[in-house]
């Protein structure tokens, strides 16, 4: 992956017109449009509300868990539009790759770059009804950026590493929906963390070590409640490398992406 | 696994009379044999010791220089290779063995509309098309009436594509393509559009870049080669069998079914 690829104004001008076709398919054809961006994960969380909050009574000990609970979701499907996406991106846009000659990281960008244009609507979403729910301001929401874009680059990297293989073999697929799945439950997005602890502390640092879960709890501490429990305050004591291993990881997963990707993009044009 | 080593290099140079060189090019193809799709049959292919995939040769070391504000023809039987050493000089293909240097801005026309969507409006899928032949939207704005009159088709702009008919989407795709600015262009098959009227006009446009531009140009129209081109090139079986004189070119081309 050539860096000045990215300046590249031919590409910057692909990307974007992409990203915004990509957006506007999505929903096209539908009656409200648009508003499915902000629709679909409310829904979802209402769902999660009515059966985690209200019938299992979860989350009792934290503060504003509603909006807690809505925060997990939408970052969580942000995840998995992301990656989703991103894998079946250059199946999906086969045609161009077997007629025009451009850099193929374009391709899976511009499909992720559409759930992160939903998830910033739906962070906004969040943020009022912070608000609504009793949550002061504070400038320490601004850090959240990094936290996203961390997640967004642990996205990327499997979009890119997996993408890549999946374009010979679409099983890749089939397997990722039954990771996400898995994955789902593997992250504190609809329990909370502490209640795995109480069964056992072991579990729940080997959770937090998942840069997913690393991630969502650092943006629920910043934007929610500083109850939340985090992995820098909760795993590997005095150790650094403990604390630091997700972020470790979500690199180590983009670097390995962008390298397959890169060494694999020359053949997409023959095999996809 | 050691494949496509070969290298394809694009230079500037103003001071060369070369506009492309092609040395020794080869290029196979993996074709996958029964279903050697999906992960379940390439496992078992590997334990079982079955490659999974015979190789078929494409390409099998071409040589050829094109000097810039040449018009070029490429002719050739179906299955003779052409269109791919055309995705070869776009760059889409990788070249498995041998060198390619192109010297100056290439535009590839492989195939008319890539990209265009019949959910996008024809207004958005002229954008689309044009951000991939690498237009901005400033430029696109300024060419934009031209498109639709050149293509006929004004009254249609904000319709769906998808309720256009295929001869209107060539016209409006084939508007567009002629608009790209290259040193050099590569066409493959893309004259033969539209009515007898737009067929005319498309006629007009490639007479129009004879001389002024370095063209290639594949082809079946020993017509268009005849009248457009000034030296062809024969291939055969993914080799060149006869290179020069369009005319004599034509000729041994309609004798290959004799």
């Amino acid at each position: 992956m050539n860096i000045p690829h990215i300046f590249n104004k031919r590409n910057r001008i692909l990307l974007a017109e992409l990203t915004k076709t990509d957006f506007k398919l999505r929903y096209q054809g539908s009656v409200l449009g648009y508003l499915w961006a902000l629709l679909r994960p409310l829904m979802m969380f209402a769902i999660l509300y009515i059966v985690f909050a209200k019938l299992l009574k979860f989350g009792s000990d934290i503060p504003h868990y509603p909006v807690y609970l809505l925060c997990g979701t939408t970052m969580w499907s942000f995840f998995t539009e992301c990656t989703s996406q991103g894998i079946q991106a250059m199946v999906v846009r086969g045609d161009l790759i077997r007629k025009i000659s451009f850099p193929k990281y374009i391709v899976v960008v511009s499909a992720t770059l559409t759930a992160v244009i939903n998830m910033l609507i739906n962070v906004v979403v969040i943020i009022i009804f912070a608000l609504i729910n009793g949550v002061e301001f504070s400038f320490a929401w601004f850090l959240i950026i990094p936290a996203i874009f961390e997640l967004y680059i642990l996205s990327l990297g499997i979009a890119l590493l997996l993408g890549s293989i999946n374009v010979k073999y679409r099983d890749i697929t089939s397997i990722w929906d039954v990771c996400i799945q898995a994955l789902f439950y593997a992250v504190p997005i609809i329990y909370p963390i502490s209640l795995i602890a109480e069964s056992s502390i072991a579990a729940a640092k080997i959770i937090l070590i998942n840069p997913i879960s690393q991630a969502i709890q650092d943006i629920r501490y910043l934007l929610i409640t500083n109850e939340t429990i985090t992995t820098w305050d909760y795993v590997g004591e005095q150790n650094f490398f403990w604390k630091l291993l997700p972020i470790i990881i979500t690199i180590a997963i983009f670097i390995i992406g962008a390298l397959v990707f890169r060494k694999k993009s020359k053949f997409f044009a023959e095999e996809v | 696994m050691k494949r496509n080593i070969g290298t394809r290099t694009e230079i500037f140079d103003t001071t060369s009379n070369v506009a492309i060189k092609v040395t020794d090019l080869h290029k196979k193809f993996k074709l996958p044999t029964e279903q050697a799709f999906g992960l379940k049959q390439a496992i078992f292919n590997r334990l079982r010791g079955i490659k999974g995939y015979k190789e078929q040769k494409v390409l099998k070391g071409l040589d050829f220089e094109i000097k810039k504000g040449e018009f070029i023809g490429i002719v050739g039987r179906n299955g003779s290779g052409k269109s791919t050493l055309l995705k070869i000089l776009a760059g889409i293909y990788h070249p498995e063995k041998g060198t390619i240097i192109v010297n100056g801005n290439l535009v590839p026309f492989i195939e008319l509309g890539v990209g265009f969507n019949p959910e996008l409006t024809g207004r958005e899928n002229v954008y689309l098309n044009g951000a991939l032949l690498g237009f901005s939207n400033e430029e696109m704005d300024k060419m934009y009436n031209d498109i639709w009159k050149f293509a006929e088709l004004e009254q249609f702009q904000d319709q769906k594509l998808k309720n256009y008919s295929s001869g209107m989407q060539v016209r409006l795709a084939f508007s567009i393509a002629i608009r790209a600015r290259g040193d050099i262009l590569l066409l493959d098959e893309v004259l033969a559009v539209g009515d007898a009227a737009f067929q005319q006009k498309c006629n007009d446009y490639f007479a129009s870049l004879h001389g002024n531009q370095t063209v290639i140009l594949v082809t079946h129209s020993m017509e268009n080669v005849t009248k457009f081109c000034d030296r062809a090139i024969l291939i055969e079986n993914g080799k060149i069998t006869l290179e020069g004189n369009p005319k004599i070119v034509a000729k041994a081309y309609e004798s290959l079914w004799d």
